[in-house]
């Protein structure tokens, strides 16, 4: 397949980012005409105007296509670690740890900031906690990663649970409102952004690498890739993105797991198209599931998973379904 | 008249009801301990609970109300006003599409991480979280501060006070009972000594069979409902008439409560929303304390 025609469906999914994007900040439950909202985007109109669309719409649409993006590359990066269609960003217990952090501070009276970092702390540690056990004293495989992922993403669920049953009242509410997921806690969608950005330019010179590494680590060795600090390189650098995802935006479901599967479906198995294609598509996919949640029924707001669900479930299996 | 007797009525008025003449509610405190500071009376104000929004009504505040959360219902004209979305997932474009300049919150209902954004928008936060009568008298007080009706606040405030105090007086020292108040059914769930409810049944000379869990709203299990075994068992149950929540209790007749045939409904608005309607909901409660001691 020549280069430009393997691009063309990036060059697609860029415009249909665009599109979700134009539409997320152009619709609010407010209703301001397109005029308003072009005139708030280049820094006339009313004050009003511009408050709605410069500093509520257009962060939080930055911060939906940031997370979906990030979502969906760490997504496609687990499951070709480890070799898993099942796995998703957070099948180690990354949002589990992020939650056991943000909770804890919103039980020591926390807010703002550092719930934030505490998330992003709780993440870490649950990350650097899998990694150390699964290397544990013996060899290292993929499914002992998967093993210990899984068992450690069980103790935070408990954890939660536990927090949740105790916490008092009054801290109750927010608590509820953070493990719902929700595009709009972090002030700023700079800093997923960028990690975004940067994500797309290191993981492109190893995709053939990966591509490699997907057939198996047999293969991969044989053909000269150095399997293990790849491994642990992925690993570390899916968990970052996750965790980054995490405190923008809590932990939304689903576009991890199944936005990579839908474009592998659509664009087949080549890791150096499939990852800025997860990068767009996923970014799609989270800004207009944050549209659809903030206007279906405004002003009441829905969480935006329930979305995301509700339009990734039959595009895929639709998509299944129709493949061979 | 003179001039100088004018002056002097004009001096006197000015002593009487400074606030009114002197519009500078300057800063408050609210229930988190944060500073909220007006410039001048708040004048559109979007409130996020229910119970706030009756609240800033009973201020003399009402209307001032832009819009408030769902399921704002009383007095009638909350009912009118635009709806921003409900209590824990509140819709922040709709709040400043009302150009507030004073959102009301409740720690109970309401998210911090969301309202946040407010003030670092230019919209400043008053976070209620009434926890006994007077903290219920204290609250609409500040709301008067804020919204430039102070006297107005300080009298309904005092009367709101006024009525639970002779309430504690006429039942306070009766012969007591364990009353257990139930919130919910499945799973079971009453109040400990912190709540509003449970302070209103000391009022009326009961006491809270669970004051001393620490949770302000335990879960329960039946057993340990039997082993505690009240006297008096209330509830608002699902709504008005449903006794269904009651009748389930006849299943362990050596129940106190049951074998005096002490279950009793109270009207769900009056007793659990901590508004100046808790003055009624206590009278409610005491008089159902009264039938209880006779039968007994």
């Amino acid at each position: 397949m020549p280069a430009s025609e393997a691009f063309r469906p990036l060059v697609l999914l860029a415009l249909l980012g665009l599109a979700t994007m134009v539409l997320s900040v152009s619709v609010g439950s407010a209703g301001l005409s397109l005029a308003d909202t072009l005139a708030a985007l280049t820094g006339s109109g009313s004050e009003l105007n511009r408050t709605l669309v410069l500093e509520l719409r257009l962060p939080r649409t930055l911060a939906a296509f940031a997370t979906g993006g990030l979502l969906a590359v760490a997504g496609a990066l687990m499951q070709v670690l480890l070799r898993n269609p099942l796995a998703d960003p957070y099948v180690l217990g990354l949002s589990g740890g992020a939650a056991v952090g943000a909770l804890l501070s919103m039980l020591a009276g926390l807010a703002g900031v550092i719930v934030t970092a505490s998330a992003f702390g709780g993440a870490l540690l649950s990350t650097l906690m899998v990694f150390g056990l699964a290397h544990g004293t013996g060899s290292w495989t993929p499914s002992r990663l998967l093993l210990t992922g899984v068992v450690v993403a069980a103790g935070w669920g408990a954890v939660i649970t536990l927090m949740l049953a105790i916490a008092p009242t009054r801290d109750l509410p927010g608590m509820l409102y953070w493990l719902m997921g929700d595009v709009a806690y972090a002030g700023t969608p700079w800093p997923a952004f960028v990690l975004l950005l940067l994500a797309c330019l290191l993981v492109l010179p190893a995709g053939r690498s990966l591509n490699v590494l997907a057939r198996g680590p047999l293969q991969a060795a044989a053909l000269g890739v150095n399997v293990r600090p790849m491994e642990w390189g992925i690993y570390i650098g899916a968990s970052l993105l996750t965790a980054t995802a995490v405190t923008t935006a809590g932990s939304i479901g689903f576009v991890g797991l199944v936005v990579p599967h839908m474009l592998r479906l659509l664009l087949g198995n080549d890791q150096r198209v499939i990852l800025p294609a997860c990068a767009l598509g996923g970014g799609a996919l989270l800004v207009l599931a944050d549209t659809l949640a903030r206007v279906v029924i405004a002003p009441e707001q829905l969480p935006v998973g329930v979305i995301t669900a509700l339009l990734g479930v039959p595009t895929f299996l639709y998509l299944l379904y129709r493949s061979r | 008249m003179s001039k100088n007797g004018l002056t002097t009525m004009v001096f006197l008025l000015f002593l009487l009801s400074p606030a009114s003449v002197v519009a500078q509610p300057g800063c408050v405190h609210d229930a988190l301990g944060r500073e909220v500071c007006l410039d001048k009376p708040a004048g559109r104000i979007v409130s996020l609970s229910p119970g706030a929004t009756e609240l800033i009504f009973s201020a003399g505040a009402g209307d001032a109300l832009v819009g408030a959360s769902a399921w704002s219902d009383y007095p009638p004209e909350a009912r009118e006003l635009p709806r921003v979305g409900n209590s824990d997932r509140v819709d922040l474009e709709a709040i400043l599409a009302l150009e507030p300049d004073l959102v009301v919150g409740w720690t109970d209902g309401n998210s911090r991480a969301q309202l946040d954004r407010l003030p670092e928008l230019g919209v400043p936060v008053f976070w209620l979280a009434p926890r006994t009568f007077e903290d219920i008298a204290a609250a609409v007080k500040t709301l008067g501060l804020l919204t430039g009706h102070p006297e107005l606040a300080e009298r309904q405030a005092r009367d709101f006070l006024a009525g639970i105090e002779a309430l504690q007086s006429r039942h306070g020292a009766s012969e007591p009972v364990r009353v257990f108040y139930q919130v919910w059914d499945q799973p079971l769930m009453t109040v400990n000594g912190e709540e509003l409810i449970s302070k209103a049944i000391q009022v009326c000379g009961g006491t809270n069979v669970f004051t001393d869990l620490p949770r302000l709203v335990p879960r329960l299990s039946v057993e340990t409902l039997l082993a505690a075994n009240p006297e008096v068992i209330v509830t608002a149950g699902r709504g008005e008439a449903d006794q269904s929540w009651l009748e389930r209790w006849r299943d362990y007749p050596t129940l106190a409560a049951v074998a005096s045939d002490n279950l009793f409904l109270v009207s769900p608005d009056l007793l659990q929303r901590a508004t100046f309607r808790m003055l009624d909901g206590t009278r409610e409660l005491c008089d159902l304390l009264e039938q209880a001691r006779a039968r007994l």
